[in-house]
């Protein structure tokens, strides 16, 4: 495997017994499942399971083991949610070629200045801003760690949305979770360790957010459906005996042949292979089995909505969550079509906005407080992100276009500071003033609060040691709890 | 001279930094500053710099940012990679001031410093920078950069010339092994290992059909080969083979894992990549017949430019012109905000792909800075990019190129005799002619109306010269244009109200020749309906020389209909929201007189603009002139539009006025010139497939982008290859150079071409190559484990004639490709990588081939070769925008898996679990993974399950009665082998307890057994 060793010469191991087995165990592919661990008869001869798995392990102790990412499909408006702008008020229907220099933006229709349409209160001891947007997420403020001065380097959905997931505005690199699980392997047995949960909008771009990139397929997100048939080619065609039958068949064949033909590496492999795909049959249904949760979780995460994209959301959650319990490295949520756009107001913003903030506030308020509740939310870190901001501008009339100069996420446990907020935008919330971040900053937290340094986590590919955070990134040490 | 690219940027910066040119003094001057505002730089600004920007713009910098340094006066006045930083007593003209301000760099990118700081920076700066006189900081880091081309070049391995060497002796040889062999064994023996036995006949034969044509050898074609005892039997099975259609299909993919080969553009959308079939169709029949290498790799960088291309031995079409589409296979971008960093990253990705394809390097990590490990410069990157700004995308109708080459050449020789003899006899008639007027066309009927009062006009091109060819280069897209102007008073034909007439043009212009309106294109499916907007040339169209926009509002001189695209920065794939600025439709006047039309192009003034021309399907489209002015003209003047309409009489009132009998020899010839016309238009292939192309476009050499930053230019470097093997400057004004480049690729001295094609092939027959890394030859990939073995098989490829199908052929015979799997306890101590080839290791099937060998098995496979894809199957769990309206058949109509189509953003599921590799860049060699989801397809996924079944009840229907016979069928066709007897038993027994002639029974077993290991995992 072209892994390891970032300095220093590197010398192949090509098809070696090692190889195999660390290709072996850690994935299952877009339609499928992903990475996994210990496996009995194999795992004895190995030394270490941070070895054998592929993975380099932690740098340093880390704060946490498993990453949700609530990704905001189509950039919410940081004005209009935790960013708080008086001016906008002030000078709302003035031309903001006054005030300051508007650059081009992706529709480049650009209006008057709007104030929000919705008002901001101070939530909880640390008092920080969420406005009416987000009645119940409001409720957790003294979990959150905004940083308000997050930017991106693209206008684009596809670039940006490649660049937070890649650390690469163009397709082709491996996703965050890829990179996560190659650095970290998984501690599950008979699951991915790499989810997304597709709510019904894949970000733009395509299901390439989730890819490997050139990491092994072993490496990929596997793309889970929130209900029904969760995962592709799970459900055996044949009743379960009949496959069984079958499946014993196919071992005996494969069985005669390494009675032929001695041991070899890649056929014992690939034999060990099916084992888990076999596990994985009866992991998958028993994970996606919701009614198991007692009524009070259900309604908690609003899974009797009256609203179905909150009920699809909730259910997204709740799977996250289970998915965390049984040992799932990173969780990606992606949005549900709430019938309009995504978090993409270039019009309408009023209507929009309220549409997507009603599918997602409620599920994500609650899967914060029942992780809070189970003592799982410190090692947990939850992100909530869009691609970028929206502008404090008006696009036409009511809308708003793409502004990747300076925009909120959050982060909730893992870790990180509880009700704090970092870095500002400028008084119009346009642009990042302080403490400007990047989102190779992100990946470079992300990855810290994980163990990792996001400096040594290195695949080799086209002639240089690659990293989530290409040649930059910096630890955003100010928003972690230091214990 | 050629034209530089001067992107608008640079001028600003050139424009406000009038200290560089006035050659003021740059020294330190710190006995002039007073007092105080020393003190003011003590207590002011150096604190700030100290505290916010030494840490990576000092001395003392771990590693110095932007080559810039802001611990001394100097320094700030010398500046970094983006130029000096201060000007002294112009605090608006400080970059520094800038950065602060956050007008650009955003310095400090930590947060902007408070407004009074920044008020005391403009202060300073102000009062001329005061710093006291001290000693300049001693740099930790060296300024001058560790790259050293020359003695990089002269420590790697990969640059040196081929090291040709007498293949070893081995102990024991007996004089029977081949030079391969030689060099593998001579290895083993030091090491003291004994290679392998051979390999038994029918796992060999097996071996060869997966590894040459990527399917399984058939029962027949096993036994033949196992029981012919001639002594050429392989040879002759290998040459079999070789000659199979197939084979183009198996090391076609294995090419198009080169070339990031895909059918739609990903990005948002996934639009369709138009076409992109023909090129998959060429390198199949390209490897079938063998092109010699040198030839397919000119073909790709510059197979337009072949003086010979070399034609379909079948259709006779052009070939060579279907390489270039590999430039083109790339992701592409709608509505960039950035149009020229746009530009810059595709670029980035066809130099990427180039250079990994071809030689082995990494060049695109020279994009930023001097390659880190390799003798690659930044400026040998830029120098790459230069062919690129200097070509042109176009879609070319492939099929009728040649063949309409040459009616075009008659055409014009037709033209040139009759325009002779039209001229000779309107002279006569001029001297009977009473009135003698002056000849019209002397006239100017196209004078450029006024411009508003202080408006700025620059005309970028006048076709209205009054000699042929004024505007140079002219590039037309096919022959609609032919090859220059048409000059007033030349004889051309026109079409008056749907009706030919020869005629005498009134005015010059670049003219599409109405005979080619003839001329179709067969359109290929569109899949999810996001193409261009912008119609292709396709034969029939013109596009000027590139130009730098330096008004905004590009005024053209028209006539007829048709479109009209401003192609910025190279940027075509035009679908909103953004650049749509850039087409325009052009309905074209009723009366059918000159017109102006305008483009507000405002957005992007300082970028580099071609404009493009398609005439309407059955119209004339005439250009006359482009000018770039700060306003538009929209108006022809109203009195040379009447002129003209007289004008254009002229002829025919003067036939009239010299009688029908004298005017009959002039009506005749003009009558003998549309007839023989027509009689040509008969000649004319009229339909003809299109396929993506790279042309010539202005010759253009590129600026280096320091770091990259598209807004940052820097040097200019003229065109060439790299540096560590030829710098000698290619191309011209007029010409990209691409050919030359193309020599220089596939010159025998480069030493790299060579390597990296031979290793490719070793790669794919031994499942590694000598070079493990096969696409980076350079400092961070694998060093050859047997580099002598590695050029001498490069050099024997050279002489041999760079036949890629006898490059195989010499492999497949050698006793180390013919190895069994059986290794030995010593060799797994000594060489547990088995890097010296002591036996085989046991390969994975890959995705397509495991798809292909299931229909196989099962009798399904449709062996049709070639066309349009069959359109993905999308799965419920295949979804995103761009998705295509309708699935494909689930079975991809059982078409060999190199014809199902490869849509960016919906790759099949069953080929990404098998690693097939996501379209982005060059992939020479698959990660090979064993993950879960493979198993879960091999159970569970409806097509598998299919197969089984059709395979089995063919097995029961081909042998009805006999167990022991089917389960010969069975594995003869499974495995190219007989069962042994303990699979018999077992099978006996699971039939015995299920059911001896029940289709699910034995769809069961045919089920086992694709899942079996041995089915997926070739001896």
């Amino acid at each position: 495997m072209t892994v390891q060793h970032h300095c220093g010469r590197f010398q192949p191991l090509a098809h070696s017994r090692r190889e195999m087995l660390q290709r072996c165990f850690s994935g299952m592919g877009m339609l499928a499942l992903g990475a996994f661990s210990d496996r009995s008869s194999l795992a004895s001869e190995l030394p270490t399971t941070k070895e054998w798995n592929g993975a380099h392990g932690v740098h340093f102790p880390p704060k946490c083991k498993s990453v949700i990412f609530l990704y905001m499909d189509g950039g919410p408006s940081q004005v209009d949610t935790f960013d708080p702008k008086p001016f906008l008020d002030k000078y709302d229907g003035q031309d903001p070629g006054q005030f300051f220099e508007v650059a081009p933006t992706q529709f480049n229709n650009n209006g008057t200045v709007l104030a929000s349409p919705w008002k901001f209160e101070r939530h909880g001891e640390s008092g920080l801003p969420i406005s009416s947007l987000l009645p119940h997420l409001a409720t957790c403020a003294d979990e959150l760690c905004f940083v308000r001065s997050m930017t991106s380097e693209f206008s684009e959905h596809t670039f940006a949305n490649y660049f937070l997931h890649t650390g690469s505005g163009l397709q082709g690199r491996p996703s965050m979770g890829a990179w996560i699980n190659y650095g970290l392997g998984s501690v599950c047995e008979n699951l991915p360790g790499f989810v997304a949960i597709n709510g019904g909008l894949i970000p733009p771009g395509g299901l390439d957010c989730f890819g490997n990139g050139f990491l092994p397929a072993s490496f990929q997100g596997s793309v889970f459906k929130p209900k029904g048939t969760a995962v592709a080619n799970i459900t055996p065609t044949d009743a379960s005996e009949h496959q069984q039958r079958k499946m014993k068949l196919t071992g005996i064949l494969d069985q005669l042949l390494l009675d032929r033909i001695g041991p070899s590496d890649a056929i014992e492999s690939a034999i060990a292979n099916y084992e888990l795909a076999a596990q994985m049959q009866i992991a998958v249904p028993e994970l996606m089995r919701l009614e198991d949760e007692p009524e009070y979780i259900r309604r908690l995460y609003g899974m009797d909505s009256d609203y179905e994209p909150t009920r699809i959301y909730a259910a997204e959650c709740l799977t996250a969550r289970r998915l965390v319990e049984r040992g799932v490295r990173f969780i990606e949520l992606t949005c549900p079509s709430v019938g309009g756009d995504r978090w993409d107001q270039h019009g309408n913003l009023k209507e929009g906005h309220e549409n997507n903030a009603r599918a997602v506030d409620q599920p994500v308020s609650a899967l914060l407080k029942d992780l809070r509740q189970r003592g799982m939310l410190d090692d947990t870190l939850v992100v909530w992100a869009g691609e970028f901001g929206r502008t404090p501008f008006a696009q036409g009339k009511n809308g708003r276009d793409h502004n990747p100069f300076g925009f909120t996420i959050w982060m909730a446990g893992g870790g990180t500071k509880k009700g704090t907020a970092y870095g500002a935008t400028d008084e119009w919330g346009y642009k990042a003033i302080e403490n400007r971040a990047e989102i190779h900053d992100l990946h470079a937290t992300m990855l810290h609060l994980l163990g990792v340094d996001h400096t040594k986590s290195t695949y080799r590919f086209g002639g240089r040691d690659m990293r989530l955070t290409d040649v930059k990134g910096h630890v955003i040490h100010d928003i972690i709890e230091h214990s | 001279m050629t034209p530089i690219r001067t992107p608008f940027l640079y001028m600003l910066f050139a424009a406000v930094w009038p200290g560089l040119y006035c050659g003021k003094a740059m020294g330190n001057e710190a006995e002039s500053f007073a007092a105080d505002d020393l003190t003011f730089f003590e207590t002011k600004i150096r604190p700030v710099l100290a505290e916010h920007c030494y840490s990576c713009h000092s001395a003392s910098s771990k590693s110095l940012k932007a080559g810039l340094r802001v611990d001394s006066r100097n320094a700030l006045l010398t500046g970094g990679d983006s130029g000096p930083a201060i000007v002294p007593g112009s605090p608006d003209d400080s970059m520094l001031l800038a950065a602060i301000r956050y007008e650009e760099y955003e310095m400090p990118p930590k947060g902007k410093l408070a407004d009074s700081v920044i008020a005391d920076f403009e202060r300073w700066l102000d009062r001329e920078a005061a710093w006291p006189t001290e000693e300049e900081p001693a740099s930790s880091v060296s300024p001058a950069s560790e790259f050293d081309l020359e003695k990089r070049k002269a420590s790697h391995w990969a640059w040196q010339p081929l090291n040709v060497s007498d293949p070893p002796s081995v102990p024991n040889d007996g004089g029977e092994l081949s030079n391969i062999d030689r060099f593998i064994y001579s290895e083993l023996s030091t090491a003291g290992l004994t290679p392998a036995p051979p390999i038994g006949r029918a796992s060999l034969a097996r071996r060869l059909s997966f590894d040459l044509i990527g399917l399984p050898p058939s029962p027949e074609d096993v036994a033949e080969f196992v029981n012919d005892s001639s002594e050429d039997a392989t040879e002759r099975y290998v040459d079999r083979l070789l000659q199979s259609p197939h084979f183009g299909e198996r090391w076609g993919r294995h090419w198009l894992d080169l070339v990031r080969y895909a059918e739609s553009r990903g990005h948002e959308f996934d639009p369709d990549t138009p076409h992109a079939f023909q090129y998959r169709d060429y390198v199949i029949r390209a490897l079938n017949a063998d092109v010699p290498y040198d030839l397919f790799v000119k073909e790709h960088i510059a197979g337009d430019l072949l003086s010979n291309p070399r034609l379909n031995s079948d259709e006779g079409f052009n070939e060579s012109i279907l390489g270039t589409g590999f430039w083109f296979l790339g992701e592409w971008v709608h509505s960039p905000v950035d149009i020229l960093k746009d530009e810059a990253d595709r670029f980035d990705n066809m130099v990427d792909c180039m250079s990994k394809t071809f030689l082995g390097l990494t060049v695109s990590c020279a994009r930023c800075h001097d390659h880190k490990f390799d003798a690659i410069s930044t400026e040998d990157y830029y120098s790459l990019t230069g062919f690129l700004q200097s070509s042109h995308f176009c879609e070319v109708p492939f099929e009728s190129l040649e063949h309409n080459r040459r009616v075009a050449n008659s055409l014009q020789s037709l033209d040139s005799e009759y325009a002779a003899a039209l001229e000779a006899e309107l002279n006569r008639l001029t001297e009977l002619d009473s009135k003698r007027a002056d000849q019209p066309w002397e006239f100017d009927f196209t004078a450029i109306p006024s411009m508003p009062e202080g408006a700025n006009a620059n005309v970028v091109f006048d076709y209205t010269g009054k000699t042929n060819g004024e505007v140079s280069p002219f590039y037309a897209d096919g022959f609609a244009y032919g090859s220059s102007t048409t000059r007033p008073g030349q004889w051309m034909i026109a079409n008056r109200n749907g009706k030919m007439s020869a005629d005498i043009a009134m005015y010059g212009s670049a003219r599409n020749d109405p005979f080619w309106n003839a001329i179709e294109t067969i359109e290929d499916r569109n899949v999810n309906g996001r193409r261009t907007n912008i119609p292709p040339g396709a034969g029939r169209g013109l596009r000027t020389p590139t130009f730098e926009l330096k008004e905004g509002t590009i005024s053209l001189q028209l006539r007829g209909a048709g479109d009209v695209f401003a192609c910025v920065d190279s940027h075509r794939l035009v679908v909103g929201p953004l650049h749509g600025e850039t087409h325009k439709k052009l309905p074209g006047n009723a009366d059918g007189s000159i017109y102006w039309v305008h483009l507000n192009l405002n957005r992007y003034i300082g970028h580099q603009v071609h404009m493009e021309l398609m005439p309407s399907n059955d119209g004339c489209l005439e250009l006359l002139r482009v000018i770039d002015a700060n306003s538009a003209i929209t108006q022809q003047d109203a009195k040379s539009v009447e002129a003209l309409k007289k004008a254009e009489q002229w002829l025919s009132e003067l036939q009239e006025r010299v009688g029908e009998e004298a005017s009959r020899p002039l009506r005749i010839l003009q009558s003998e010139w549309i007839a023989r016309r027509q009689s040509l238009l008969n000649q004319v292939q009229v339909k003809s497939r299109l396929t993506m192309a790279m042309m010539d476009g202005t010759g253009e050499e590129a600026r280096v982008f320091i770091r990259g930053n598209v807004a940052a230019p820097g040097k200019v470097v003229p065109r060439h290859f790299l540096t560590a093997i030829s710098s000698a400057p290619l191309g011209s004004a007029s010409t990209s150079g691409r050919l030359e480049l193309a020599e220089k690729i596939t010159d025998s001295s480069n030493p790299l071409y060579s390597r990296v094609i031979v290793n490719r092939v070793w790669h794919h027959l031994f499942g590694r190559g000598i070079v493990p890394t096969v696409d980076d030859f350079g400092v961070l990939g694998q060093r050859p484990t047997h580099p002598q073995l590695l050029d001498n098989l490069a050099n024997w490829f050279l002489d041999d004639g760079q036949s890629i199908k006898r490059l195989i052929r010499q492999i497949v015979l050698t006793n180390a490709y013919q190895m069994s799997n059986e290794t030995s306890p010593l060799a797994t101590e000594v060489d547990p990588n088995n890097l010296l080839y002591q036996h085989r290791e046991p390969k994975r099937l890959e995705g397509e081939i495991v798809r292909d060998t299931l229909l196989a098995v099962s009798g399904e496979l449709n062996r049709e070769m070639y066309g349009e894809s069959v359109p993905v199957f999308l799965t419920n769990f295949m979804d995103g925008r761009g998705r295509p309206g309708a699935s494909g058949p689930a079975d991809g109509d059982r078409r060999r898996s190199i014809y199902i189509e490869v849509r960016r953003n919906f790759v099949s599921p069953f080929m990404l679990a098998f690693d097939t590799p996501v379209p982005f860049s060059t992939m020479g060699r698959r990660t090979v993974s064993n993950v879960p989801a493979q198993a879960l397809i091999l159970m569970n996924d409806p097509f598998v399950i299919e197969r089984a079944k059709t395979w089995a009840t063919q097995l029961i229907e081909a042998v009805p009665e006999d167990f022991n016979a089917r389960m010969e069928q069975l594995y003869q066709t499974a495995y190219s082998r007989s069962p042994t007897a303990n699979e018999i038993k077992v099978i006996d027994e699971y039939v015995q307890k299920n059911g001896a002639n029940d289709v699910q029974t034995w769809t069961d077993i045919t089920h086992s057994i694709i899942n079996s290991k041995e089915f997926t995992y070739i001896p």
